[in-house]
């Protein structure tokens, strides 16, 4: 059997551009420990191939690349150098001179390499995906033909000293509807156990299409979850994931999304549970290449006992992607004083007519909603623990799919006995 | 005093420094149905608020005996816990819980001891009664709701909380005909089933129309100007408050 090396993944999950290194938040470390049986547990509903070495992501994004090189043709020589000249006169009017910085050089020269599979980047970064790739094994392809609707669910099942990844290529041609829906669990509690589950997910949509990823993550203790991201948007796309994080004492959640053509659309809706010693780890990056291209990040989460969280949110609205809109927002109920919280909104700019908001909304209970509460017999406790279970309640009547609302409805019962019962079909 | 279930002698209340109740003194007795009225700004919502216990107003004098026991001292849920209840004239929005979530952590607070079976029959009967769609209870608390259906959601909570008194803050303000009848059958229900105490805050009198009520007080400027049996509605109806209003100017002024 295939068994893990103990290494570090350095640097995953990683903000473009970083702020003040004391502040420990640019980016993180992923632990992965020796000797984890090599295992996938995975289980497809729907039409999907499984290939060992499949290329489709690839090849469409090579067939993205001619059009879009034809469409947007390489700078003269006379171009190049006029635009450096202007970077030149801008930097010395506006820094005195000063370099630039290793996120914009590294920006310009993607820019310069006119190559969209280099543009296409993973929420956990490089070294993080090709990880989990290189554990997954052969990749699930669930492709959706123009103009075709296609529904898949999948599972995977961790299982305790193993590490259990799936790794799924989506791929929607024109106009195509695909829906994917990806239940990430455990066998049981499995209290004191070592094990990784994870996915890593690269989509692919084509023009006028349609594209919904919905992952769940309901994970015993012991467990280290990685749920990492790419996304290529090509015109009139539009995108939406919808990112659930309830169990494991560690997870890490990356998105990475190109919206290369115009007018496409990328929203992402995270719900999460943070509680005990649990560790949450989420890094967005949302790069605006096309004309009236939209994003809007939205996560919502719960915080309580010692836990710890880090939210890095960046909307980057490059040159060439006039009309752009992209938001992020966040709120956070904050528990107890235990919990450590971090959230880093950035937007970088290099685009006129754009817009770029955030917002965040950190704390405790809202003064009027306490007292509506509380006029209704909950204590302040009460009225905390209410915001608690409420986030996996809505969690199981959100689900999209059945696995999704079981599993979800198992780690409410895990937490609070009884649980299940509020979902139990009423008599007709 | 016999039967009497809520007391309040020289109530006085502000909300920081502004004083906005003065010398309130106010009664019911256990069963009855009172109405009080005022014009605008006159200081009845707060009164409503300061017997439940809103933390953005003071107690500045006076006392507060709920069914036997001085509250001014207990804090808003314990209020609750002992029977009183509060209906909004805004019900404050809560995303992110869902409207059954609420309702079962509500129940528990109150030690009801419901059965999840129980609860779901008695949710679903509620709903019925007071023509709510029972999808409102997967949809966040308030969220996105219109004021009807906000409305219709405090009249659940009423029933199925069955407290001894319910204050209802301006529960007709905003509503149309359909609405509000369904709040007047709300407040029927509760009078009929729990046997509940009433006291219905208004500034006008559509929504009296289907209550038969014991007894009418009129505030103006944080004072109780009048009070008198149901009849004091009609002289209301038809001459207004202009001339509490003179004599609340009076008052002010001494």
């Amino acid at each position: 059997m295939m068994a893990t090396q103990a290494m570090i993944l350095e640097h995953a999950a990683a903000m473009p551009a970083p702020t003040w290194h004391f502040l420990k938040m640019n980016d993180t470390a992923i632990e992965i420990p020796e000797g984890l049986e090599i295992s996938p547990h995975v289980k497809v509903s729907g039409p999907a191939k499984i290939l060992k070495g499949a290329d489709d992501i690839e090849r469409a994004v090579e067939g993205a690349q001619e059009a879009w090189s034809a469409k947007h043709p390489a700078p003269t020589q006379q171009e190049i150098a006029e635009r450096e000249a202007f970077l030149a006169a801008e930097v010395d009017a506006t820094y005195g001179g000063t370099a630039q910085s290793d996120y914009q050089k590294h920006a310009d020269a993607l820019e310069a390499s006119r190559s969209l599979s280099q543009a296409f980047e993973h929420g956990l970064g490089s070294e993080a995906a090709m990880f989990l790739q290189r554990v997954a094994g052969k990749r699930v392809v669930v492709e959706g033909e123009a103009g075709q609707n296609v529904e898949v669910d999948m599972i995977v099942k961790s299982v305790p000293e193993a590490v259990s990844v799936a790794a799924i290529d989506v791929v929607a041609k024109c106009g195509a509807e695909v829906n994917v829906r990806v239940t990430v669990d455990s066998q049981d509690a499995d209290n004191g156990t070592n094990g990784i589950a994870g996915t890593t997910i690269r989509v692919f949509a084509d023009v006028g299409s349609r594209v919904g990823i919905e992952r769940a993550q309901t994970l015993g203790e012991g467990y280290i979850d990685l749920d990492d991201i790419a996304l290529f948007a090509q015109d009139n796309a539009h995108v939406t994931v919808k990112q659930t994080v309830l169990g494991a004492d560690v997870s890490f959640t990356g998105l990475a999304g190109d919206l290369r053509g115009q007018d496409s659309n990328v929203v992402v809706d995270t719900r999460y549970l943070g509680r005990g010693m649990q560790k949450r780890d989420f890094n967005y990056l949302l790069r605006h290449h096309g004309p009236r291209t939209k994003c809007e990040l939205r996560a919502n989460g719960v915080l309580m006992d010692e836990c710890s969280k880090t939210l890095r949110g960046t909307i980057d609205l490059i040159r060439g992607c006039k009309g752009a809109e992209g938001s992020e927002s966040e709120t956070v109920l904050l528990i107890d004083e235990g919990v450590r919280n971090k959230t880093v909104p950035v937007i970088l700019c290099n685009e006129d007519d754009v817009a770029g908001n955030h917002g965040a909304t950190i704390g405790h209970i809202d003064e009027k909603q306490l007292f509506y509460l509380a006029s209704r017999g909950l204590s302040q406790e009460e009225a905390e623990a209410m915001f608690a279970s409420a986030i996996v309640e809505q969690a199981a009547l959100d689900a999209g799919s059945s696995e999704i609302r079981e599993s979800v409805i198992r780690l409410g019962e895990r937490l609070a006995p009884g649980f299940d019962e509020i979902f139990e079909e009423e008599e007709i | 005093m016999d039967n009497m279930l809520l007391i309040c002698r020289g109530l006085c209340a502000s909300a920081g420094e502004k004083a906005i109740l003065h010398d309130v003194d106010f009664e019911m007795r256990s069963g009855e149905a009172h109405v009080l009225m005022g014009p605008n700004g006159a200081g009845k919502s707060t009164f409503g608020h300061v017997i439940m216990g809103d933390p953005a107003f003071q107690v500045t004098g006076g006392s507060i005996v709920f069914d036997g026991i001085d509250i001014v001292g207990l804090s808003t849920d314990k209020r609750s816990k002992a029977g009183l209840f509060l209906s909004f004239q805004a019900p404050v929005e809560i995303p992110g819980v869902p409207l059954r979530s609420f309702l079962r952590a509500m129940v528990d607070a109150h030690g009801l001891k419901m059965k999840n079976k129980e609860f779901k029959g008695r949710i679903k009967e509620l709903s019925a009664e007071l023509d709510m769609n029972p999808a409102y209870l997967d949809r966040e608390l308030g969220v996105g709701f219109s004021g009807g259906e906000k409305k219709k959601v405090e009249m659940l909570q009423l029933l199925l909380l069955r407290p001894k008194l319910a204050i209802l803050d301006e529960t007709d303000s905003g509503l149309d005909v359909d609405a509000l009848s369904v709040v007047s059958r709300g407040m029927e229900l509760y009078r009929q089933e729990c046997g509940g105490t009433l006291l219905v805050i208004t500034h006008n009198t559509r929504i009296l129309e289907r209550l038969t009520v014991d007894r009418a007080h009129v505030m103006v400027a944080g004072h109780i100007v009048d009070e008198g049996p149901a009849s004091l509605i009609d002289e209301i109806d038809a001459q207004g408050f202009e001339r509490y209003e003179t004599a609340g100017l009076a008052i002010e002024g001494k």
